[in-house]
């Protein structure tokens, strides 16, 4: 009714602005967890002087006034710990200026810039969270956005109304569940386009999980931690507990205190380059025996490279790199969830012969240091005879002498770690035990070397999925023997059993130190347990069928409805799915309800009427029945005794109240004269 | 609907119809107020009949019938009367004022300040005058017309809609047809045949059919049909101001108004149709400017006569 240009050009309405600095404020809020904290006191200040505007306390800010805020805002993201160019500066820029942007909000068409930046910025926040709840809150946000776009279009009298508010948040919601069916068809069967660009990283996020050195005391950090590093779910069989070692990454170089990778300093993609150089993926170098195992892993977010398979694993999807230490990298730091699937032999041998490269950081040492240790290893191989009974002895002696798995050990100091290890504390647990057992192999000339990963996992209620938490985190050891190849051992299953079987709840029940640092884990509740594993297999779906369908899901899925069924049963049904959106619409607007609710005299009228229209005589709205049989039956003139007495009866049993006595008998006779008419 | 009434409202608009040259309809809404108890805004500009119509409406009927003229200066004891001191018997006596009457003409009510126009009102709707903590009863039947120049004129108080809707209906005359305006020229009508007028309905026979009114009845189809257009009224992108729930029960009883008039026992959506305009007219706020009878005419031609629920 009213043009364009004209609508464009209203000017915000008080209420316009309230129900946008609502959108604006709920938007806003995800971003104050990731982004500097003081954001959060600039946003709502923001609001709050637009609040004071609209209620006159204050004047609507000058230019200059505008320019020296924008000014101090941006002087602050750049002085804020973030590198320039990174996505959290641009997301820090982008939500100043939105909160900004509110308070030089007059005119209609600055709304709208509103709230589509807010959409945009619904969009963004999901780089940062893509759990459920950052689902069900966009949610909750889109709808309070298409609200305010609603209530910024409405006219000032519909704004008046008292249900106003209500009838803006209902018509946003109705129209976003309208739009469901379209997302998700365009969910499913849109093309996946990998990006035309990289999203750069988030510094802001530390980065977890396990860390690439280890010095002792490093796992038990990891310990203190209930979060989700991953989960698996296994095709066809599952491993018994005692085979999830889920390997991480493996350190060879020893410095006398620190295990790392290698002998350098070094970043991600250093060692990339390096570790595919001088230990490159040979699949021919191992012999495959026994059973494939096929597993589906899910991994949470960490920022690092690091992925955790069971050993070996020969194929595995996505961009992955495989290298010669059986370990699998992500090519890329992981910054959402990453869908893997993979095939292990877990009886294969790996390493049939040991490249001179291997066996030379398998057996590094630093030149000097623990002597003691050194001294035994040597004492021990002679007595041994074979490098297997030495093992066993190594191993043995762990078992019987009176070793602790604790996960309070004492300190060590800064040398002879193991010495002192060995000889004095005895108390410790993975990283010591895999550390001192490398140690003493290298010191015998065996080749060994120290892998980190995950130990075990919980089962889902249902059993589907193991979810493996960071307290799961666990170093153990491989030893290269001729016609073996690498043979995993660990030696803190010698010490403490129950670490392997039971996971690190059972192993430190006596001592109490499981979760204690975290005071509000729901770890801690014991009656919790059934409602967090039911969330668990919620999270679970949500990360298995809508973040982690990509690409190949999608292929898979097609794949699997265009093979179940022809092309017939196939047009059938997605002409049956139109069909039923259409229907739902009509039920909508109500036109499928209209006719049903009146009575039989007037739906017997409206036949009538319907018959003169053939005729060229068509009802106005407002003609009442006796105007409209008189005009009738002027221009019908042959038919005008039918259509005078049909009218009359009608009149008699609408608008006489003694006239519905005989009504059956009535509505009988107009049927009889509607078909004389026809 | 006794054969006797039929013929006295029938000579009744006649000898109106007489003096009021050519405005059949407007008479019979004037009836129609007078029959259902309310009261009648005569709108229009001045000199088109407003005053001779109630001078004419005040013979037939045979009431006592004074007038007033609403000026800027007029006070509000000027309408319904004074406490006055009386020197003989040292009292103070209540002299009442003109509205103490059974037609009150209420010429140019517009004319006069609001809060002489309120003193007015709040005796038409309380049917007493309260002064000095004494209430007085206006006579029975009780009605008052008020003629109003269109507010566009100058020198003018607006009435506000709560005001507005005091009245029943409102009815303008408009210009006459170039017939009629022929006749009134030849000077054989208009207000000079006003004195010939003769009384044809007694006030008990007024109160009598104002009784009968009410019995009118009404089906659920024509209910669902005066409910139809209510809700149009209602409807926000037409009306800032629908029709109250005052103005519906105005409607439907103006509607059996019509029907008695016409000799029916019910009410058909003729009727119903007859008085909306007058009815609606000025109840209703239109947006953008629209006037209220306009609007009212929209609604009733956009409207379905045809269709109900079933009960």
């Amino acid at each position: 009714m009213l043009d364009n240009d004209y609508q464009i050009s209203r000017q915000v309405t008080y209420r316009g602005m309230v129900w946008l600095l609502a959108a604006q404020l709920i938007v806003m809020l995800p971003f104050a967890f990731n982004l500097p904290v003081w954001l959060v006191p600039v946003m709502l200040a923001a609001t709050y002087w637009r609040i004071r505007v609209i209620k006159g306390h204050s004047a609507q800010p000058k230019l200059l006034v505008r320019l020296f805020v924008i000014t101090l805002g941006v002087a602050g993201v750049l002085a804020s710990d973030m590198t320039l160019l990174s996505l959290d500066t641009m997301v820090s820029l982008l939500l100043l200026g939105f909160a900004f942007k509110s308070l030089e909000v007059v005119k209609q068409r600055d709304a709208l810039v509103v709230v589509f930046i807010g959409y945009f910025l619904v969009a963004i926040s999901f780089l940062f969270s893509q759990s459920i709840l950052a689902g069900a809150y966009g949610v909750i946000s889109l709808i309070i956005l298409t609200g305010a776009l609603i209530a910024n279009q409405q006219s000032p009298a519909q704004q008046l109304s008292q249900y106003a508010t209500r009838s803006s948040l209902s018509t946003a919601a109705l129209m976003l569940l309208q739009c469901l069916p379209l997302m998700a068809l365009v969910f499913v069967l849109m093309p996946r386009f990998s990006p035309l660009w990289v999203i750069p990283s988030f510094e802001s996020h530390a980065k977890t999980g396990v860390g690439d050195t280890m010095a002792p005391g490093d796992i038990a950090n990891l310990s203190k931690s209930d979060e989700l590093a991953f989960r698996v779910s296994f095709t066809d069989k599952t491993p018994a507990a005692d085979e999830l070692y889920w390997r991480g990454l493996v350190l060879n170089h020893f410095d006398g205190v620190t295990w790392s990778q290698l002998e350098h300093e070094y970043d991600t993609e250093d060692l990339k380059s390096e570790l595919s150089f001088k230990q490159p993926w040979e699949s021919d170098n191992i012999e495959l025996r026994g059973d494939p195992m096929e597993y589906e892993a899910i991994y949470e977010k960490t920022g690092q490279p690091w992925l955790f398979t069971l050993t070996p694993t020969t194929r595995a999807s996505g961009k992955i790199l495989q290298l010669g230490d059986y370990r699998v990298m992500s090519r890329g730091d992981i910054q959402s969830s990453l869908l893997m699937k993979a095939i292990s032999y877990p009886d294969a041998i790996r390493d049939v012969e040991l490249t001179d490269y291997s066996r030379k950081v398998a057996l590094q040492l630093p030149e000097t240091g623990n002597p003691k240790s050194r001294e035994l290893a040597k004492q021990w191989r002679a007595e041994a005879g074979s490098d297997q009974a030495y093992i066993d002895k190594v191993l043995d002696h762990y078992h019987q002498e009176n070793y602790y798995y604790t996960l309070r050990p004492p300190l060590l100091g800064d040398s002879d770690t193991i010495d002192k290890f060995l000889f004095e504390s005895l108390r410790g647990f993975c990283s010591h035990y895999s550390g001192s057992f490398v140690f003493l192999m290298r010191a015998a000339g065996i080749p060994a070397r120290i892998v980190v990963g995950y130990l075990g996992g919980e089962w889902s209620e249902s059993g589907d999925f193991v979810s493996i938490r960071q307290y799961d985190a666990h170093a153990w050891t491989e030893v290269w023997l001729a016609g073996k190849g690498w043979v995993r051992i660990d030696p803190t299953a010698r010490v403490a059993p129950s670490r392997v079987e039971g996971g690190l709840e059972a192993a430190v029940e006596y001592e109490g130190s499981f979760l204690e640092d975290q005071l509000f884990s729901v770890r801690q509740f014991k009656w919790l347990d059934g409602i967090r594993a039911k969330m668990d297999a919620i999270q679970y779906g949500w990360k298995r069928w809508i973040l982690g369908y990509d690409k190949a899901s999608q292929a898979n899925l097609l794949k699997m409805i265009l093979d179940k069924l022809s092309s017939v049963p196939l047009a059938a049904l997605v002409g049956l799915l139109f069909l039923g959106i259409f229907l739902l619409w009509f039920v909508m607007l109500g036109l499928m309800k209209k006719r049903s609710y009146e009575a039989y005299e007037h739906r017997l009228y409206r036949k009538f009427c319907k018959q003169l229209e053939k005729r060229g005589i068509k009802r106005e709205p407002k003609q009442t029945a006796t105007e409209f049989a008189l005009l009738a039956s002027q221009k019908v003139p042959d038919k005008a005794d039918d259509i005078l007495s049909f009218s009359l009866l009608y009149q008699r049993l609408c608008y006489e109240p003694n006239g519905t006595t005989d009504g059956q008998d009535s509505l009988k006779k107009m049927r009889r004269l509607l078909r004389q008419i026809a | 609907m006794t054969q006797t009434a039929q013929q006295l409202i029938h000579n009744a608009s006649a000898q109106l119809n007489h003096v009021i040259l050519g405005k059949p309809n407007q008479v019979r809404l004037a009836l129609t107020a007078l029959f259902a108890g309310g009261h009648l805004l005569l709108e229009d500009l001045p000199g088109m009949g407003k005053t001779t119509l109630a001078h004419g409406l005040a013979n037939v009927f045979g009431l006592d019938y004074k007038r007033v003229q609403f000026t800027s200066d007029l006070l509000p004891a000027d309408v319904v009367g004074a406490t006055v001191f009386d020197g003989k018997t040292s009292e103070f006596n209540f002299r009442p004022g003109p509205i103490f009457s059974e037609i009150f003409l209420a010429d140019e009510l517009n004319r006069a300040t609001p809060r002489a126009q309120s003193a007015l009102l709040e005796a038409m709707e309380e049917r007493q005058v309260s002064i000095d903590g004494e209430s007085h009863h206006l006579p029975d039947p009780f009605f008052v017309i008020a003629t109003q120049n269109p507010q566009s004129q100058s020198g003018t108080f607006p009435l506000p809609e709560s005001q507005l809707d005091r009245f029943l209906l409102r009815v303008s005359l408009g210009y006459p047809t170039p017939e009629v305006e022929r006749k009134l020229l030849q000077g054989k009508h208009g207000r000079g045949s006003l004195a010939a007028m003769q009384t044809c309905i007694t006030q008990e026979q007024l109160i009598a059919l104002q009784h009968q009114v009410p019995k009118i009845k009404m089906t659920d189809a024509l209910l669902d049909y005066v409910q139809r257009l209510i809700a149009q009224t209602r409807e926000r992108d037409l009306c800032l101001l629908g029709l109250s729930p005052r103005g519906a029960l105005a409607l439907i009883r103006s509607a059996q108004s019509w029907a008695l008039i016409q000799g029916r026992d019910h009410v058909l959506p003729e009727d119903v149709q007859a008085v909306f305009v007058a009815v609606a007219g000025h109840r209703l706020v239109g947006r953008r400017e629209t006037q209220g009878d306009q609007l009212a005419r929209h609604i009733l031609n956009t409207v379905d006569v045809i269709g109900g629920v079933r009960v």
